[in-house]
Protein backbone atom coordinates (compact mmCIF):
# COMPACT_ATOMS: atom_id res chain seq x y z
CA UNK A 1 0.00 0.00 0.00
CA UNK A 2 3.14 2.15 1.01
CA UNK A 3 3.64 2.39 -2.93
CA UNK A 4 0.58 3.55 -3.65
CA UNK A 5 0.86 6.78 -1.68
CA UNK A 6 4.23 7.51 -3.43
CA UNK A 7 2.84 7.27 -6.79
CA UNK A 8 3.02 10.41 -7.86
CA UNK A 9 4.34 12.20 -10.92
CA UNK A 10 7.80 12.22 -9.51
CA UNK A 11 8.26 8.82 -8.66
CA UNK A 12 7.22 7.81 -11.95
CA UNK A 13 10.39 10.01 -13.21
CA UNK A 14 12.56 6.95 -11.74
CA UNK A 15 11.67 5.02 -15.27
CA UNK A 16 13.58 7.52 -16.99
CA UNK A 17 16.77 6.62 -15.50
CA UNK A 18 16.67 3.54 -13.20
CA UNK A 19 19.74 3.31 -12.77
CA UNK A 20 20.15 6.12 -10.60
CA UNK A 21 17.00 5.48 -8.95
CA UNK A 22 18.90 2.42 -8.13
CA UNK A 23 21.90 3.45 -6.78
CA UNK A 24 19.66 6.30 -4.86
CA UNK A 25 17.78 3.11 -2.87
CA UNK A 26 20.47 0.84 -2.85
CA UNK A 27 24.02 2.74 -2.56
CA UNK A 28 26.04 0.27 -1.44
CA UNK A 29 25.33 -2.49 -3.71
CA UNK A 30 25.58 0.24 -6.50
CA UNK A 31 29.09 0.92 -5.19
CA UNK A 32 30.38 -2.55 -4.95
CA UNK A 33 29.74 -3.42 -8.21
CA UNK A 34 29.28 -0.29 -10.56
CA UNK A 35 32.16 0.29 -13.10
CA UNK A 36 33.69 -3.14 -12.72
CA UNK A 37 33.96 -5.93 -15.53
CA UNK A 38 32.89 -8.61 -15.36
CA UNK A 39 34.47 -11.88 -17.06
CA UNK A 40 30.99 -13.82 -17.12
CA UNK A 41 29.22 -10.15 -18.74
CA UNK A 42 27.06 -9.20 -15.37
CA UNK A 43 25.34 -5.79 -16.12
CA UNK A 44 24.40 -3.61 -13.56
CA UNK A 45 22.12 -1.83 -16.13
CA UNK A 46 20.38 -4.82 -17.01
CA UNK A 47 20.26 -5.43 -13.17
CA UNK A 48 18.75 -1.96 -11.95
CA UNK A 49 16.24 -2.10 -14.53
CA UNK A 50 14.39 -5.05 -14.08
CA UNK A 51 15.26 -4.85 -10.00
CA UNK A 52 11.48 -3.06 -9.51
CA UNK A 53 10.08 -5.89 -10.95
CA UNK A 54 11.49 -8.49 -8.68
CA UNK A 55 11.59 -6.45 -6.26
CA UNK A 56 7.56 -5.57 -6.20
CA UNK A 57 7.04 -9.35 -6.37
CA UNK A 58 8.96 -10.15 -3.74
CA UNK A 59 7.62 -7.50 -1.60
CA UNK A 60 3.72 -6.86 -2.89
CA UNK A 61 2.61 -10.33 -4.84
CA UNK A 62 4.49 -12.98 -2.63
CA UNK A 63 5.49 -10.80 0.12
CA UNK A 64 8.48 -13.44 0.80
CA UNK A 65 9.25 -13.82 4.63
CA UNK A 66 13.22 -14.49 5.40
CA UNK A 67 14.78 -16.32 7.82
CA UNK A 68 18.31 -16.49 8.81
CA UNK A 69 19.73 -13.42 6.29
CA UNK A 70 22.38 -12.96 8.46
CA UNK A 71 23.98 -16.18 7.54
CA UNK A 72 25.24 -15.27 4.70
CA UNK A 73 28.32 -14.07 4.84
CA UNK A 74 28.88 -10.24 3.70
CA UNK A 75 32.19 -11.07 2.31
CA UNK A 76 34.42 -14.12 0.94
CA UNK A 77 33.24 -17.13 -0.89
CA UNK A 78 30.39 -19.49 0.26
CA UNK A 79 27.99 -21.86 -1.50
CA UNK A 80 24.13 -21.50 -1.64
CA UNK A 81 22.37 -24.79 -1.95
CA UNK A 82 18.58 -24.74 -2.51
CA UNK A 83 15.18 -26.85 -3.27
CA UNK A 84 14.63 -25.76 -6.98
CA UNK A 85 11.19 -24.82 -7.56
CA UNK A 86 8.08 -23.12 -9.72
CA UNK A 87 8.38 -23.63 -13.39
CA UNK A 88 9.96 -20.07 -14.00
CA UNK A 89 13.37 -20.31 -11.51
CA UNK A 90 11.86 -17.01 -9.46
CA UNK A 91 13.29 -18.80 -6.26
CA UNK A 92 16.57 -17.63 -6.75
CA UNK A 93 15.58 -14.14 -7.75
CA UNK A 94 14.31 -13.45 -4.68
CA UNK A 95 16.71 -14.44 -2.94
CA UNK A 96 18.70 -12.09 -4.82
CA UNK A 97 16.12 -9.36 -3.87
CA UNK A 98 17.04 -10.32 -0.61
CA UNK A 99 20.40 -10.12 -0.35
CA UNK A 100 20.07 -6.71 -2.36
CA UNK A 101 17.88 -5.16 -0.42
CA UNK A 102 17.92 -6.38 3.51
CA UNK A 103 21.72 -7.86 3.52
CA UNK A 104 24.10 -5.29 5.49
CA UNK A 105 26.36 -5.58 2.75
CA UNK A 106 24.39 -6.27 -0.15
CA UNK A 107 25.99 -8.36 -2.30
CA UNK A 108 25.17 -10.73 -5.99
CA UNK A 109 24.66 -13.90 -6.19
CA UNK A 110 25.66 -16.04 -8.84
CA UNK A 111 23.59 -19.02 -10.00
CA UNK A 112 24.77 -21.56 -11.98
CA UNK A 113 22.38 -22.07 -14.48
CA UNK A 114 21.72 -24.94 -17.29
CA UNK A 115 22.67 -24.63 -20.92
CA UNK A 116 19.31 -24.43 -21.59
CA UNK A 117 19.12 -20.82 -21.01
CA UNK A 118 22.04 -19.81 -23.18
CA UNK A 119 21.17 -21.31 -26.59
CA UNK A 120 18.04 -18.82 -26.36
CA UNK A 121 18.50 -16.28 -28.56
CA UNK A 122 16.50 -13.27 -26.78
CA UNK A 123 17.44 -14.90 -23.54
CA UNK A 124 20.60 -15.98 -22.93
CA UNK A 125 22.13 -12.10 -22.58
CA UNK A 126 19.88 -11.15 -20.29
CA UNK A 127 20.32 -14.26 -18.36
CA UNK A 128 24.14 -13.34 -18.34
CA UNK A 129 23.88 -10.10 -17.40
CA UNK A 130 21.41 -10.72 -14.65
CA UNK A 131 24.13 -12.66 -13.04
CA UNK A 132 23.66 -16.35 -14.00
CA UNK A 133 26.40 -18.45 -14.96
CA UNK A 134 26.51 -21.56 -17.33
CA UNK A 135 27.01 -24.58 -14.98
CA UNK A 136 30.54 -25.69 -15.06
CA UNK A 137 33.17 -26.87 -13.13
CA UNK A 138 35.32 -24.44 -14.25
CA UNK A 139 33.37 -21.08 -14.44
CA UNK A 140 32.25 -22.24 -10.68
CA UNK A 141 35.60 -22.64 -9.57
CA UNK A 142 36.63 -19.27 -11.38
CA UNK A 143 34.09 -17.72 -9.24
CA UNK A 144 34.26 -18.70 -6.18
CA UNK A 145 38.06 -17.93 -6.48
CA UNK A 146 37.24 -14.25 -7.06
CA UNK A 147 35.13 -14.73 -3.56
CA UNK A 148 32.05 -14.80 -5.36
CA UNK A 149 28.99 -16.05 -3.48
CA UNK A 150 27.48 -18.91 -5.76
CA UNK A 151 23.94 -20.26 -5.93
CA UNK A 152 23.63 -24.05 -7.07
CA UNK A 153 20.10 -25.81 -7.34
CA UNK A 154 21.60 -29.56 -7.28
CA UNK A 155 18.28 -30.77 -8.34
CA UNK A 156 19.09 -29.23 -11.59
CA UNK A 157 16.36 -28.72 -13.98
CA UNK A 158 14.19 -30.99 -13.30
CA UNK A 159 13.69 -29.94 -9.89
CA UNK A 160 12.05 -26.81 -11.47
CA UNK A 161 9.15 -29.10 -13.78
CA UNK A 162 8.41 -31.14 -10.60
CA UNK A 163 4.51 -31.52 -11.16
CA UNK A 164 1.87 -30.46 -8.26
CA UNK A 165 1.57 -33.38 -6.60
CA UNK A 166 5.41 -33.75 -6.15
CA UNK A 167 5.81 -30.24 -4.29
CA UNK A 168 8.22 -30.14 -1.91
CA UNK A 169 9.44 -33.18 -2.54
CA UNK A 170 12.96 -32.94 -3.00
CA UNK A 171 14.90 -34.79 -5.78
CA UNK A 172 18.25 -36.43 -5.04
CA UNK A 173 21.07 -33.84 -5.16
CA UNK A 174 23.77 -33.85 -7.81
CA UNK A 175 27.03 -34.49 -5.96
CA UNK A 176 28.79 -32.11 -7.23
CA UNK A 177 28.62 -29.13 -5.03
CA UNK A 178 29.94 -31.44 -1.90
CA UNK A 179 32.92 -31.92 -4.33
CA UNK A 180 33.08 -28.33 -5.28
CA UNK A 181 33.04 -26.95 -1.90
CA UNK A 182 35.73 -29.44 -0.65
CA UNK A 183 38.22 -28.57 -3.79
CA UNK A 184 37.20 -24.81 -3.15
CA UNK A 185 37.38 -24.92 0.62
CA UNK A 186 34.37 -22.63 0.89
CA UNK A 187 31.33 -23.03 3.28
CA UNK A 188 28.06 -23.98 1.96
CA UNK A 189 24.61 -22.65 3.04
CA UNK A 190 21.67 -24.22 2.67
CA UNK A 191 18.53 -22.64 1.57
CA UNK A 192 14.63 -24.09 2.03
CA UNK A 193 11.90 -22.45 0.24
CA UNK A 194 8.45 -22.43 0.32
CA UNK A 195 6.24 -21.26 -1.66
CA UNK A 196 7.84 -21.87 -4.97
CA UNK A 197 6.40 -24.61 -6.44
CA UNK A 198 2.66 -23.59 -5.73
CA UNK A 199 3.38 -20.17 -7.68
CA UNK A 200 2.49 -22.59 -11.09
CA UNK A 201 0.80 -25.31 -10.38
CA UNK A 202 1.63 -27.88 -13.02
CA UNK A 203 -0.94 -30.66 -13.84
CA UNK A 204 0.74 -32.42 -16.63
CA UNK A 205 4.47 -32.52 -18.48
CA UNK A 206 4.19 -33.04 -22.56
CA UNK A 207 7.42 -35.01 -23.16
CA UNK A 208 6.77 -35.25 -26.68
CA UNK A 209 5.82 -31.43 -26.97
CA UNK A 210 8.68 -30.51 -25.31
CA UNK A 211 11.33 -32.63 -27.08
CA UNK A 212 9.98 -31.65 -30.50
CA UNK A 213 10.14 -27.52 -29.25
CA UNK A 214 13.81 -28.89 -27.57
CA UNK A 215 12.47 -27.38 -24.26
CA UNK A 216 13.34 -29.06 -21.28
CA UNK A 217 9.81 -29.80 -20.00
CA UNK A 218 6.97 -28.53 -21.46
CA UNK A 219 3.98 -27.53 -18.60
CA UNK A 220 0.34 -27.38 -18.55
CA UNK A 221 -0.67 -25.08 -16.08
CA UNK A 222 -3.85 -23.02 -15.18
CA UNK A 223 -2.52 -20.46 -18.04
CA UNK A 224 0.45 -21.83 -19.51
CA UNK A 225 -0.57 -22.71 -23.27
CA UNK A 226 -4.28 -20.86 -23.06
CA UNK A 227 -3.85 -17.35 -22.36
CA UNK A 228 -1.85 -14.79 -24.47
CA UNK A 229 1.11 -14.21 -23.88
CA UNK A 230 1.77 -11.85 -20.58
CA UNK A 231 -1.10 -13.50 -18.79
CA UNK A 232 0.42 -17.15 -19.20
CA UNK A 233 2.83 -16.18 -16.62
CA UNK A 234 1.20 -15.09 -14.13
CA UNK A 235 1.66 -16.49 -11.00
CA UNK A 236 -0.25 -17.48 -8.17
CA UNK A 237 -0.16 -14.78 -5.17
CA UNK A 238 1.10 -17.59 -2.74
CA UNK A 239 3.02 -16.46 0.65
CA UNK A 240 6.73 -17.90 0.20
CA UNK A 241 9.75 -18.49 3.38
CA UNK A 242 13.33 -18.61 2.50
CA UNK A 243 14.68 -20.26 5.29
CA UNK A 244 18.73 -19.34 5.08
CA UNK A 245 20.56 -22.05 7.54
CA UNK A 246 23.44 -21.55 9.23
CA UNK A 247 26.40 -21.96 7.22
CA UNK A 248 28.42 -25.61 6.98
CA UNK A 249 32.11 -25.80 7.22
CA UNK A 250 33.12 -29.02 5.85
CA UNK A 251 36.47 -28.82 7.29
CA UNK A 252 37.82 -32.00 4.89
CA UNK A 253 41.18 -31.08 3.03
CA UNK A 254 40.68 -30.29 -1.02
CA UNK A 255 42.42 -33.61 -2.28
CA UNK A 256 39.09 -35.24 -0.68
CA UNK A 257 36.90 -34.11 -2.56
CA UNK A 258 37.87 -36.97 -5.17
CA UNK A 259 35.77 -39.50 -2.12
CA UNK A 260 33.27 -40.57 -3.96
CA UNK A 261 31.52 -41.73 -0.56
CA UNK A 262 32.04 -39.14 1.66
CA UNK A 263 30.98 -36.54 -1.13
CA UNK A 264 27.96 -38.70 -1.51
CA UNK A 265 27.08 -38.80 2.35
CA UNK A 266 27.53 -35.25 2.85
CA UNK A 267 25.51 -34.96 0.01
CA UNK A 268 22.42 -36.66 1.52
CA UNK A 269 23.12 -34.75 4.54
CA UNK A 270 22.76 -31.26 2.65
CA UNK A 271 19.62 -33.11 1.11
CA UNK A 272 18.06 -34.03 4.29
CA UNK A 273 18.55 -31.26 6.22
CA UNK A 274 16.60 -29.02 3.38
CA UNK A 275 13.55 -31.61 2.84
CA UNK A 276 13.49 -31.78 6.85
CA UNK A 277 13.37 -27.92 6.64
CA UNK A 278 10.64 -27.86 4.27
CA UNK A 279 8.19 -30.55 6.09
CA UNK A 280 8.63 -28.50 9.42
CA UNK A 281 8.34 -25.35 7.22
CA UNK A 282 4.46 -26.89 5.50
CA UNK A 283 3.59 -28.29 8.87
CA UNK A 284 3.93 -24.68 10.72
CA UNK A 285 1.92 -23.06 7.78
CA UNK A 286 -1.30 -21.89 8.10
CA UNK A 287 -2.33 -21.91 4.46
CA UNK A 288 -1.07 -21.93 0.79
CA UNK A 289 -2.24 -17.92 0.50
CA UNK A 290 -1.88 -16.93 3.79
CA UNK A 291 1.23 -18.15 4.85
CA UNK A 292 2.46 -18.29 8.61
CA UNK A 293 1.05 -16.92 11.66
CA UNK A 294 2.62 -13.62 12.21
CA UNK A 295 2.68 -14.87 16.21
CA UNK A 296 5.07 -17.60 15.42
CA UNK A 297 7.35 -15.50 13.27
CA UNK A 298 8.16 -12.31 16.17
CA UNK A 299 11.34 -11.44 16.53
CA UNK A 300 12.46 -13.69 13.88
CA UNK A 301 12.01 -11.64 10.89
CA UNK A 302 15.10 -9.26 10.59
CA UNK A 303 13.36 -5.85 10.16
CA UNK A 304 13.65 -4.59 6.25
CA UNK B 1 -3.24 -73.95 15.57
CA UNK B 2 -1.92 -77.05 13.56
CA UNK B 3 -1.98 -75.88 10.06
CA UNK B 4 -0.20 -72.69 11.77
CA UNK B 5 2.50 -75.16 13.08
CA UNK B 6 3.31 -76.41 9.89
CA UNK B 7 3.43 -72.60 8.17
CA UNK B 8 5.55 -71.30 10.84
CA UNK B 9 8.12 -73.87 11.65
CA UNK B 10 10.94 -71.97 11.30
CA UNK B 11 9.47 -68.82 12.78
CA UNK B 12 8.19 -70.90 15.82
CA UNK B 13 11.45 -72.27 16.49
CA UNK B 14 12.63 -69.00 16.62
CA UNK B 15 10.34 -67.70 19.45
CA UNK B 16 10.66 -70.15 21.20
CA UNK B 17 13.79 -69.15 22.11
CA UNK B 18 13.51 -65.54 22.04
CA UNK B 19 12.61 -63.05 24.88
CA UNK B 20 9.27 -63.66 26.45
CA UNK B 21 9.67 -61.11 29.35
CA UNK B 22 7.04 -58.47 28.38
CA UNK B 23 4.49 -61.75 28.48
CA UNK B 24 4.92 -61.98 24.55
CA UNK B 25 2.33 -65.24 23.56
CA UNK B 26 2.39 -67.07 20.15
CA UNK B 27 -0.78 -68.34 20.97
CA UNK B 28 -2.15 -64.13 20.06
CA UNK B 29 -0.36 -64.16 16.93
CA UNK B 30 -1.87 -67.48 16.29
CA UNK B 31 -5.62 -65.65 16.95
CA UNK B 32 -4.70 -63.10 14.81
CA UNK B 33 -2.51 -64.30 11.74
CA UNK B 34 -5.90 -64.76 9.53
CA UNK B 35 -6.57 -61.11 10.32
CA UNK B 36 -3.16 -60.10 9.01
CA UNK B 37 -2.50 -62.38 6.39
CA UNK B 38 -5.80 -60.83 5.04
CA UNK B 39 -4.53 -57.06 5.31
CA UNK B 40 -0.89 -57.79 4.58
CA UNK B 41 -1.82 -60.19 0.87
CA UNK B 42 -5.55 -58.58 0.14
CA UNK B 43 -6.49 -55.45 1.49
CA UNK B 44 -2.97 -53.91 1.05
CA UNK B 45 -1.32 -55.78 -1.16
CA UNK B 46 1.98 -55.20 0.91
CA UNK B 47 4.90 -55.04 -1.42
CA UNK B 48 7.92 -55.58 0.71
CA UNK B 49 11.26 -55.26 -0.65
CA UNK B 50 14.68 -55.80 1.23
CA UNK B 51 14.18 -58.19 3.91
CA UNK B 52 17.26 -60.56 2.82
CA UNK B 53 19.23 -56.86 4.69
CA UNK B 54 18.39 -58.12 7.86
CA UNK B 55 20.75 -60.20 9.70
CA UNK B 56 19.71 -63.37 10.25
CA UNK B 57 21.11 -63.14 13.77
CA UNK B 58 21.80 -60.84 17.00
CA UNK B 59 20.76 -57.49 17.57
CA UNK B 60 19.41 -54.80 14.99
CA UNK B 61 17.11 -51.69 15.32
CA UNK B 62 14.62 -51.02 12.35
CA UNK B 63 13.22 -47.48 12.35
CA UNK B 64 10.37 -46.49 10.51
CA UNK B 65 7.64 -43.85 9.51
CA UNK B 66 4.32 -44.63 11.63
CA UNK B 67 1.16 -44.80 9.36
CA UNK B 68 -1.98 -42.54 10.78
CA UNK B 69 -4.38 -43.38 13.40
CA UNK B 70 -2.87 -47.06 13.77
CA UNK B 71 0.36 -48.69 14.13
CA UNK B 72 -0.59 -50.85 11.25
CA UNK B 73 3.18 -50.40 9.46
CA UNK B 74 4.18 -51.97 12.69
CA UNK B 75 2.06 -54.92 12.27
CA UNK B 76 2.32 -55.45 8.73
CA UNK B 77 6.72 -55.38 9.46
CA UNK B 78 6.00 -57.94 12.54
CA UNK B 79 3.97 -60.65 9.73
CA UNK B 80 6.44 -59.94 6.94
CA UNK B 81 9.10 -60.95 9.52
CA UNK B 82 7.17 -63.96 10.43
CA UNK B 83 5.98 -65.11 7.70
CA UNK B 84 9.04 -64.82 5.52
CA UNK B 85 10.49 -68.01 3.99
CA UNK B 86 14.52 -66.63 4.13
CA UNK B 87 14.30 -65.02 7.18
CA UNK B 88 11.58 -65.40 9.87
CA UNK B 89 12.12 -63.71 13.27
CA UNK B 90 10.12 -62.40 15.89
CA UNK B 91 9.72 -58.99 16.11
CA UNK B 92 9.39 -56.50 19.10
CA UNK B 93 8.08 -53.22 18.72
CA UNK B 94 9.26 -50.63 20.97
CA UNK B 95 6.60 -47.94 21.54
CA UNK B 96 5.29 -45.41 24.23
CA UNK B 97 2.33 -47.06 25.66
CA UNK B 98 1.39 -45.31 29.03
CA UNK B 99 -1.57 -43.83 27.87
CA UNK B 100 -3.14 -47.02 27.19
CA UNK B 101 -5.59 -47.17 31.00
CA UNK B 102 -7.57 -50.35 29.75
CA UNK B 103 -5.41 -53.44 31.45
CA UNK B 104 -6.46 -55.94 29.13
CA UNK B 105 -6.06 -53.84 25.78
CA UNK B 106 -2.72 -53.21 27.22
CA UNK B 107 -1.80 -56.87 27.53
CA UNK B 108 -2.95 -57.91 24.49
CA UNK B 109 -0.59 -55.41 22.82
CA UNK B 110 2.12 -57.13 24.77
CA UNK B 111 1.05 -60.74 23.51
CA UNK B 112 1.84 -59.55 20.25
CA UNK B 113 5.05 -58.40 20.94
CA UNK B 114 4.85 -54.62 21.96
CA UNK B 115 7.21 -53.65 24.30
CA UNK B 116 7.11 -50.19 26.37
CA UNK B 117 9.64 -48.12 25.39
CA UNK B 118 12.51 -47.76 27.86
CA UNK B 119 16.33 -47.44 27.66
CA UNK B 120 16.66 -50.37 29.76
CA UNK B 121 14.08 -52.33 28.09
CA UNK B 122 15.57 -51.52 24.60
CA UNK B 123 19.26 -52.19 25.88
CA UNK B 124 18.15 -55.88 27.45
CA UNK B 125 16.35 -56.87 23.89
CA UNK B 126 19.63 -55.94 22.44
CA UNK B 127 21.43 -57.97 24.53
CA UNK B 128 19.82 -60.98 24.12
CA UNK B 129 20.11 -60.28 20.51
CA UNK B 130 16.74 -58.99 19.66
CA UNK B 131 15.16 -57.91 16.78
CA UNK B 132 13.80 -54.59 17.17
CA UNK B 133 11.75 -51.93 15.39
CA UNK B 134 10.75 -48.40 16.94
CA UNK B 135 8.84 -45.35 15.17
CA UNK B 136 10.42 -42.53 16.30
CA UNK B 137 7.47 -40.05 15.45
CA UNK B 138 5.36 -40.93 18.43
CA UNK B 139 1.67 -40.56 18.90
CA UNK B 140 2.20 -37.73 16.91
CA UNK B 141 2.59 -39.79 13.62
CA UNK B 142 -0.72 -41.17 14.08
CA UNK B 143 -2.70 -37.98 13.80
CA UNK B 144 -0.22 -36.62 10.54
CA UNK B 145 -3.00 -35.12 8.92
CA UNK B 146 -4.07 -36.09 5.20
CA UNK B 147 -2.82 -33.02 3.39
CA UNK B 148 0.74 -33.75 5.43
CA UNK B 149 0.55 -37.42 4.30
CA UNK B 150 4.18 -39.43 3.14
CA UNK B 151 5.61 -36.22 5.18
CA UNK B 152 7.85 -37.26 8.35
CA UNK B 153 7.30 -35.71 11.47
CA UNK B 154 10.44 -35.00 12.97
CA UNK B 155 12.47 -38.19 14.58
CA UNK B 156 12.56 -38.06 18.26
CA UNK B 157 16.34 -38.67 18.68
CA UNK B 158 16.75 -40.06 22.36
CA UNK B 159 14.61 -43.39 20.96
CA UNK B 160 18.10 -44.41 18.56
CA UNK B 161 19.79 -43.71 21.78
CA UNK B 162 20.21 -47.21 23.39
CA UNK B 163 20.73 -48.48 20.14
CA UNK B 164 23.63 -46.05 19.32
CA UNK B 165 24.95 -47.04 22.67
CA UNK B 166 25.23 -50.85 22.24
CA UNK B 167 25.98 -50.16 18.98
CA UNK B 168 23.28 -52.07 17.19
CA UNK B 169 22.85 -51.59 13.62
CA UNK B 170 20.28 -49.16 12.63
CA UNK B 171 17.78 -50.12 9.66
CA UNK B 172 15.68 -47.80 8.28
CA UNK B 173 12.56 -48.82 6.60
CA UNK B 174 10.21 -46.58 4.29
CA UNK B 175 6.31 -47.31 4.23
CA UNK B 176 4.77 -45.94 1.77
CA UNK B 177 0.08 -46.27 1.31
CA UNK B 178 -0.31 -46.31 5.17
CA UNK B 179 -1.69 -42.63 5.55
CA UNK B 180 -3.62 -42.71 2.25
CA UNK B 181 -5.22 -46.06 4.10
CA UNK B 182 -7.07 -43.71 7.14
CA UNK B 183 -7.23 -40.37 6.14
CA UNK B 184 -7.38 -38.18 9.16
CA UNK B 185 -9.07 -35.48 8.65
CA UNK B 186 -8.05 -33.19 11.27
CA UNK B 187 -6.99 -33.72 15.29
CA UNK B 188 -9.41 -32.72 18.42
CA UNK B 189 -6.27 -31.92 20.91
CA UNK B 190 -9.21 -30.77 23.17
CA UNK B 191 -11.19 -33.93 23.86
CA UNK B 192 -7.82 -35.61 23.48
CA UNK B 193 -6.85 -33.67 26.82
CA UNK B 194 -10.41 -34.75 28.16
CA UNK B 195 -10.11 -38.11 27.71
CA UNK B 196 -6.10 -38.63 28.29
CA UNK B 197 -5.35 -40.02 24.97
CA UNK B 198 -2.24 -38.67 22.61
CA UNK B 199 -4.25 -37.38 20.41
CA UNK B 200 -7.93 -37.70 18.95
CA UNK B 201 -8.02 -37.90 15.12
CA UNK B 202 -11.48 -37.97 13.26
CA UNK B 203 -11.57 -39.97 9.86
CA UNK B 204 -14.29 -40.67 7.45
CA UNK B 205 -14.61 -43.66 9.92
CA UNK B 206 -13.75 -43.17 13.43
CA UNK B 207 -16.12 -41.72 15.80
CA UNK B 208 -18.94 -41.78 13.57
CA UNK B 209 -19.11 -45.73 12.95
CA UNK B 210 -20.30 -48.40 15.38
CA UNK B 211 -17.21 -50.56 16.93
CA UNK B 212 -15.70 -52.33 14.32
CA UNK B 213 -15.89 -50.35 11.35
CA UNK B 214 -14.80 -46.87 12.93
CA UNK B 215 -11.34 -48.87 13.06
CA UNK B 216 -11.47 -49.03 8.73
CA UNK B 217 -9.14 -48.76 5.95
CA UNK B 218 -9.11 -48.23 2.68
CA UNK B 219 -7.75 -50.60 0.46
CA UNK B 220 -4.63 -48.40 -0.29
CA UNK B 221 -1.19 -50.35 -1.94
CA UNK B 222 1.26 -50.66 -0.24
CA UNK B 223 5.25 -50.44 -0.46
CA UNK B 224 7.62 -51.01 2.12
CA UNK B 225 11.46 -51.09 1.61
CA UNK B 226 13.93 -52.07 4.11
CA UNK B 227 17.15 -49.50 3.41
CA UNK B 228 20.41 -50.19 3.74
CA UNK B 229 21.68 -49.67 7.67
CA UNK B 230 22.95 -46.42 8.40
CA UNK B 231 26.97 -46.62 9.01
CA UNK B 232 28.14 -45.15 12.21
CA UNK B 233 30.94 -45.80 14.49
CA UNK B 234 30.19 -46.68 18.47
CA UNK B 235 31.16 -44.42 20.51
CA UNK B 236 32.22 -44.05 24.12
CA UNK B 237 32.13 -40.54 25.18
CA UNK B 238 28.87 -39.80 26.39
CA UNK B 239 28.67 -36.71 24.17
CA UNK B 240 30.16 -37.89 21.41
CA UNK B 241 27.03 -40.61 21.75
CA UNK B 242 24.37 -37.97 21.87
CA UNK B 243 25.78 -36.08 19.13
CA UNK B 244 26.07 -39.47 16.89
CA UNK B 245 22.54 -40.56 18.24
CA UNK B 246 21.14 -37.34 16.89
CA UNK B 247 22.69 -37.25 13.51
CA UNK B 248 21.79 -40.83 12.88
CA UNK B 249 18.34 -40.12 13.72
CA UNK B 250 18.58 -37.10 11.39
CA UNK B 251 19.60 -39.23 8.76
CA UNK B 252 17.79 -41.77 9.03
CA UNK B 253 14.35 -39.71 8.66
CA UNK B 254 15.75 -38.01 5.42
CA UNK B 255 16.34 -41.45 4.33
CA UNK B 256 12.93 -42.52 4.75
CA UNK B 257 11.63 -39.07 3.52
CA UNK B 258 13.67 -39.61 0.66
CA UNK B 259 12.90 -43.53 -0.62
CA UNK B 260 9.11 -42.85 0.07
CA UNK B 261 9.39 -39.16 -2.30
CA UNK B 262 11.24 -41.87 -4.90
CA UNK B 263 8.42 -44.51 -4.39
CA UNK B 264 5.88 -41.61 -5.03
CA UNK B 265 7.26 -40.67 -8.13
CA UNK B 266 7.32 -44.33 -8.98
CA UNK B 267 3.65 -44.36 -8.51
CA UNK B 268 2.85 -41.62 -10.32
CA UNK B 269 5.17 -42.17 -12.97
CA UNK B 270 4.02 -46.03 -13.80
CA UNK B 271 0.30 -44.37 -13.95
Amino acid sequence: MREVKDLTWKSLEKLKDPVKAFSNRCPLYYERYAGKEDEFGYSLETFAKWEPLFRFLYEEYFQVEIRGIENIPGEGRAILVGNHSGLLPLDGAMISMAMCNLHQNPRRIRYLSTDWFFHLPGLSNWVKETGQVRATKDNAQKLLAVEELVGIYPEGIRGVGKPFAERYRVLDFHPGFVQLAIATQSPLIPVATVGGDEIFPEFVNLHKVARFLQMPFFPVTLGFPWLPAPLMFMPLPVRWMINIHKPINLGYPAEKANDRKLVMKLTREVQYQIQRDLNKLLRERRSTLTGWDEAELDGELPKP
Amino acid sequence: MSQFLSNYRDFLKQATKSDKYHGFDVRALVRVEPMLSFLFHDWWRVEFNGLEKLPKEGPALIVGNSGSFLPWPATMLLYALMSSRVNPRRLHIVADMDWIKDERLFASFLELGFVPFSSANMKRLFAKGELVAIFPEGAAGLARPFSARERLIEFDWVKLLPAVEEGVPIFPIATLGCDEAIPVLTNLDAIAKMLNLPSFPITPFFPWLPFPFNLASLPTKWNMSILKPLSYEKAEDRDLIEETSMKQSQFAEGEIQAELNRLLRQRWRAK
